[in-house]
């Protein structure tokens, strides 16, 4: 049985046995999701300045099959695992395995709820800070509306909570004033769109600001500024949709907090070599003590986004995120780099 | 049902004001149930705003002339927002009066979607050269989108019909499969800004304007007393009885004052001061001084409203619609009747395929952009406004006018609350427990009137 | 009420000879040959599952033969559904009262062969005329057109369906036990008709299991038992006995064996 494992991750990996001295294992949860590539390409290059060995498995959105990943990627004798879990309790007993065998674990993206795992991703609540910050520096005061996430989904309420920390103050002094709050349900920009139409008509077009959670929900909302001739207000966003970065070009939309998935994964890469050539978790370089919602406290290293206004649209051409023909489609006379 | 009991003389002995009417009652009981809920919201708004002003006061008249839910501005909203659930509904009565369902709406909304989307921005303007905004993308992306729904929609019927695979299954297939082909057309991006010229059916980007609204409601008027005339004349040619002559006029009133009314509505809700402002700005113009403009009927409800007509003259006039009707009150004695009943189901999701691409049109068209996530569980409300309109799953009966009043019921309620500050979760609740408590009240008609 | 006048020198009006249909092993039908002339009554008997309506729904084109060959004023004739089947003026009257319960007495009437207006939509007025016409015809207090047959009483649909084969010339007519949903009144009224039917030249295939009706009604019978025609014989000679016994025994009664 393990020897038949062990052959399958072999053809599912399709590397040779190791010329290096280290191996790092890596589980995909979907990697037929386009963006992994991205990492997957970062991932890799960090592994090998490091002098290790990239393998991975792909578990075809199955937490069953990635647990019987990750135990053929230790029965190749991996130094260090990096996991982007399918699901956040299924994949404890891989870390339960993985700790016994001493081989240090990364939660990669998305959290595991276990203190013996490492956990790495974008920090979801200084997306939110960021959001707000953007928006406030463009209309430090006036009427706000809060076109939040899928109620379904809990980083709809992280991104909120960080929203809700920058703007405390101004609320507090009264500079602004939030007229209308809604969750987008399923995200849907069809549903942020027409939120957003009824909340203009409730308060009749006094709204001089809006904060949407992510790229989607604040395509919905400009399109809904757009019909009353009110666009150009200050928009929030997130993830660097192409879509989006275009708005923020034409100046319909203030900011995408872009999460640099290269970034990611060269942090994946790098971190993973430091854990497998023995670095405790506690002493990898920017770790922090993170409280999961689970109640667990483990060891984390949370990414800075990126936000991406009219002032640095460069960043997203020169990291290869996105054509400059694509970005400036429609503008002239913008900003760098569509002047 | 009114004219069972008479003896030849061309006079019916009305037994009620609605019976002499010859409207139908249940379509009363649709129209009584949104005016509720427009009142509700009325005076809900009405409060809120009071509130929001400090000025709240106990005078009911006061709740309901402050209120914004039935101001023309909101009723231009609703019937926006309903345009795209209400064009698929329409198809879906077809569906489900012959005893199928679909659930693949929403994903071959969002294939059409992604299939018009990369037209517009890759394949038109680069592939063929055309370049961006083109006179001629618009219409090619939308026959490249009415040809995918066809053809998906005809492969479906093929897979029901011929390969007699049940209609749940194909169509469940059909909601994974197309949904995931957008995904790979569009290689997981939102695409736009779209075409100018196809953004026109989207809604507030593309309004007939004052005078053309006008000459729309117009012609309407004149369509409807035409048909109501010619089958008054063709019941006396035929000698068969006839309403009396006040219930004729009232009638013909009524629907009268009611498309012009609605004309004058969207006529009254005028386009912002600040977009107006861009547009003459765009033009090098300056703005006059108190100058306005009515946005009148928009392209995408008045494609409805063709949708709408074009169906319910396949469902009542053409032998097609007879064949699905009877195919649904009983599929042996269809059969028997020498009906080509599996080219019958190949022709209804034929229907329903266009209909999910003329829906992405509008629906994409009012993003502006197409999103992937476009036309997600659509399909469960056009099933919803379907049902909600008195379609009967168990088949053979259903109505186009209901499916549509049955989209508005739920549009109504949704934007409601969106307005008066119900969240997402409470608004599914809602909408959610109207479903069930239509169909049951549905079922208690049904066996009152007996039928 | 039969009078025993058929001239049967001629052409028959319908022959099926050979007839088979078999559904997966059973064989449903087995070789049957029955005839049938103008303004004749043929009655075809036998227990449920004896094959006689299987043996109908090959002429009716409901179900298609595995052999055997239909003739039809002597020329063969190629019945493969129901359309065919129309195109030879043969209609049928099936014992289910095959209407679609939520489409009105014209619809129904004329469903599959709506009259249309030059523009091709369906001309409701004028079919509700010719509905009025012909049903006014059979059931003179007829007034319900306007609704959904489900709300018509076994007779009222019985004379929905019988008006359909009038209309449209029929010249063979298959009645599926006509009167089984019918009260007393009503099928002495189908029973008048069938006579009128025959006056006019039409010949009837009677489906029927009620033996004292098909003395009655018919003027021969074809018994079949397990797939099989156990004979045909002129119901003025047979006996009721007779007929029993060839329906529960199989056997020609010797007396009849010719």
């Amino acid at each position: 049985m393990r020897k038949a494992l062990v052959l399958a991750a072999a053809l599912a990996a399709g590397v040779s046995t190791s010329v290096y001295a280290q191996t790092v294992g890596v589980s995909w949860s979907n990697f037929q999701e386009e963006r992994w590539k991205t990492d997957e390409a970062a991932m890799k290059a960090a592994l090998e300045a490091g002098g290790a060995t990239y393998i991975s498995t792909d578990a075809q959105s199955s937490s069953s099959k990635q647990l019987a990943d990750i135990e053929a990627l230790m029965a190749q004798g991996v130094d260090a695992l990096i996991v982007l879990a399918q699901d956040a309790e299924a994949i404890i007993p891989a870390v339960a395995a993985a700790a016994d065998e001493g081989i240090p674990i990364i939660a990669y993206d998305r959290l595991i709820e276990d203190p013996r795992a490492f956990y790495l991703t974008f920090d979801n609540v200084e997306v939110g800070r960021m959001q707000a910050r953007a928006v406030l520096a463009a209309q430090p005061t006036g009427n706000y509306v809060m076109i939040k996430g899928s109620s379904a989904d809990p980083n709809a309420d992280f991104l909120r909570g960080g929203q809700q920390e920058v703007l405390q103050a101004a609320l507090d002094s009264g500079a602004i004033t939030i007229v209308g709050e809604a969750y987008t349900d399923g995200w849907l920009p069809a549903n942020a769109q027409r939120n957003m139409e009824q909340i203009l008509t409730a308060n009749d077009n006094n709204v001089d600001a809006v904060v949407a959670s992510n790229d989607g929900t604040a395509g919905g909302v400009v399109a809904a500024l757009t019909a009353q001739g009110m666009d150009g207000i200050p928009v929030s966003g997130q993830d660097g949709d192409h879509a989006a970065l275009n708005r923020v070009a034409l100046g319909t939309q203030t900011v995408s907090v872009w999460k640099d998935a290269r970034e990611l994964g060269r942090a994946a890469g790098e971190i993973a070599v430091a854990l497998a050539g023995g670095t405790m978790m506690d002493a990898v370089d920017g770790a922090i003590m993170f409280t999961t919602p689970g109640g667990n406290e483990m060891n984390a290293v949370l990414l800075a986004p990126v936000p991406i206004t009219r002032d640095n649209l460069s960043v997203v051409v020169d990291a290869g995120w996105i054509p400059q023909d694509v970005l400036c489609q429609g503008v002239s006379g913008g900003p760098a780099p569509c002047n | 049902m009114t004219d069972e009991t008479t003896e030849g003389p061309t006079i019916v002995k009305p037994k009620g004001l609605f019976a002499a009417l010859e409207i139908d009652t249940r379509l009363l009981g649709m129209i009584g149930a949104f005016l509720v809920i427009c009142l509700v919201f009325q005076v809900w708004t009405g409060v809120n705003t009071q509130i929001l002003r400090d000025a709240f006061s106990w005078d009911p008249f006061a709740w309901l002339t402050d209120g914004r839910f039935l101001t023309p501005r909101n009723i231009f909203n609703l019937t926006i927002q309903t345009v795209s659930v209400a064009i698929m509904a329409t198809g879906m009565v077809f569906v489900i009066v012959t005893r199928n369902i679909d659930l693949s709406v929403g994903s071959l909304l969002a294939t059409c979607s992604a299939m018009m989307a990369m037209t517009q921005t890759l394949v038109a303007p680069g592939w063929l050269g055309l370049g961006l905004e083109h006179p001629l993308i618009a219409p090619l992306a939308i026959v490249v989108g009415l040809i995918t729904g066809l053809v998906i929609g005809a492969f479906h019927g093929w897979l029901i019909g011929y390969l007699t695979i049940p209609a749940f299954i194909v169509t469940l297939g059909g909601l994974f499969v197309w949904r995931n082909v957008a995904w790979h057309l569009s290689g997981g991006q939102t695409i736009g800004p779209l075409d100018g010229n196809f953004q026109l059916f989207g809604g507030i980007n593309g309004t007939l304007g004052e005078t053309w609204s006008w000459v729309f409601g117009l012609i309407a008027v004149a369509a409807a007393l035409y048909g109501l005339m010619s089958a008054r004349r063709t019941k006396i040619a035929h000698e068969f009885p006839v309403k009396p002559v006040w219930a004729e006029v009232t009638v013909a009133g009524v629907i009268a004052v009611a498309i012009l009314g609605f004309v004058a509505i969207l006529n009254a809700y005028e386009v912002p001061v600040l977009r107006l402002r861009r547009a003459f700005e765009a033009r090098g113009e300056v703005m006059p001084q108190g100058y306005t403009e009515g946005y009148g009927l928009p392209i995408s409800v008045f494609v409805l409203i063709l949708v709408a007509v074009a169906m319910t003259v396949i469902a009542q006039r053409t032998r097609l619609g007879r064949y699905i009707f009877a195919l649904g009150g009983n599929p042996e004695a269809a059969q028997l009747a020498g009906i080509r009943t599996r080219a019958l189901i190949v022709k209804i999701f034929m229907i329903v395929g266009v209909l999910c691409a003329i829906s992405a049109v509008v629906a994409s068209a009012r993003q502006t952009f197409h999103s992937n996530d476009i036309g997600t569980l659509d399909e469960l409300r056009v099933i919803a406004a379907a049902v909600i309109g008195g379609t009967a799953l168990s088949g053979g009966i259903g109505t186009i006018y209901g499916a549509i009043l049955g989209a508005l019921i739920m549009q109504s309620l949704q934007s409601g609350m969106a307005m008066v500050g119900v969240d997402a979760p409470y608004q599914n609740i809602v909408v959610g427990v109207v479903l069930v408590f239509a169909v049951y009240v549905d079922i208690v008609y049904r066996k009152r009137t007996g039928s | 009420m039969a009078q025993n006048n058929i001239d049967r020198s001629g052409t028959p009006l319908v022959e099926m000879r050979k007839m088979q249909k078999a559904f997966g092993g059973i064989r449903a039908v087995d070789g049957v040959t029955v005839d049938l002339y103008p303004g004749e009554v043929v009655g075809v008997l036998g227990h449920n599952g004896a094959g006689k309506s299987v043996l109908m729904k090959m002429l009716s084109g409901a179900l298609v033969r595995d052999g055997g060959e239909i003739y039809v004023n002597g020329q063969r004739a190629e019945i493969n559904n129901p359309r065919d089947a129309r195109r030879y003026q043969i209609e049928t009257i099936y014992q289910y009262l095959a209407l679609a319960d939520n489409l009105d007495a014209a619809s129904n009437l004329f469903l599959g062969r709506e009259l249309v207006t030059p523009l091709g939509f369906v001309d409701d007025a004028r079919m509700e005329a010719e509905t009025r016409k012909i049903m006014g015809r059979l059931t003179p207090n007829f007034r319900r057109f306007s609704t959904p047959v489900a709300g018509l009483s076994g007779g009222q649909r019985q004379s929905v369906a019988i008006s359909r084969a009038v209309y449209f010339n029929a010249k063979i007519l298959i009645m599926d036990e006509p009167t089984a949903a019918l009260g007393v009144e009503e099928t002495r009224m189908v029973a008048e008709l069938i006579d009128e039917l025959k006056k006019q030249g039409i010949g009837i295939f009677l489906i029927d299991h009620d033996i004292h009706q098909v003395k009655e009604l018919c003027d021969r019978a074809s018994v079949m038992k397990n797939g099989k025609l156990v004979g045909t014989v002129d119901v003025h000679v047979a006996t009721e006995d007779d007929l029993l016994g060839m329906i529960i025994l199989g056997k020609m009664p010797e007396h009849l064996a010719a």
